[in-house]
């Protein structure tokens, strides 16, 4: 089955809901960091990137940052494995 | 009369990050009363802790490993626990921050499970539903004991 690859506005426009198990599914983990109180997770999703932002830790999400960037990796560069990465292209 | 309890069954689980150690533990807290949930930093220690346990004590009915830690990763941890003849047929699940096909394989390939780390708190229930059906018969048992008591 050929897998359906979007691009970050399709991605933007869908429910929270649908980009969460998208993002679980198909989302590569780049890194994690704390920002005030809030765990925050960077996630490569096929061309862009998805920065979430948890009230909760992997509870309860307050705001997720969809860019397509390379500014955004920026904080995780000491976390980042170009391996996993380009295994999933 | 005397009434006795069944035993727990030993859930071994390491991970590097205390985040998703604390988020495993929440999920398991409903089960304590059939369930022990043991949690180890690294894959050494899990290990360690497994080629201590003596060959008289029960069985861990179900190991979870989180893929990527630092030293002895998930899935070299796996390797070494299948060497260990009585381990063959423990229910293991592989536990990864992404869905990468490789992994998958991997863990299939020595009769693991694998599922990815959750979002949002429906897919923590999905994870313990999925962690559950890689337990063996006796286990899934003790899970739904419990679950029907909630």
């Amino acid at each position: 089955m050929t897998k359906k690859i979007i691009g970050a506005t399709e991605f933007e426009m869908l429910s929270e809901e649908k980009q969460l198990d998208i993002l679980q599914k198909d989302g590569v983990y780049i890194g994690k960091r704390e920002v005030g109180n809030e765990k925050v997770i960077l996630y490569q999703l096929y061309a862009f990137y998805v920065e979430v932002y948890f009230e909760e830790y992997r509870k309860k999400i307050n705001k997720m940052i969809i860019s397509d960037k390379v500014d955004i990796l920026q904080p995780y560069l000491d976390q980042i494995k170009v391996k996993d990465i380009d295994q999933k292209k | 009369m005397t009434k006795s309890t069944p035993p727990k069954g030993l859930v071994l689980y390491a991970d590097d990050d205390p985040d998703d150690l604390q988020l495993i533990r929440d999920a398991f807290a409903s089960y304590s009363e059939t369930v022990r949930l043991l949690t180890f930093e690294d894959g050494a220690s899990i290990l360690n802790y497994i080629k201590k346990l003596s060959s008289f004590e029960p069985l861990p009915c179900l190991i979870i490993l989180d893929i990527n830690m630092p030293g002895m990763n998930g899935k070299e941890v796996l390797r070494k626990i299948r060497q260990i003849q009585e381990y063959e047929e423990v229910p293991i699940v592989m536990f990864s921050t992404s869905t990468l096909p490789s992994e998958a394989d991997f863990a299939m390939s020595f009769g693991a499970g694998f599922v990815t780390k959750p979002l949002y708190t429906q897919q923590i229930d999905q994870l313990v539903e999925y962690i559950i059906q890689n337990c063996s018969e006796d286990t899934k048992r003790r899970f739904r004991g419990r679950r029907g008591k909630q």
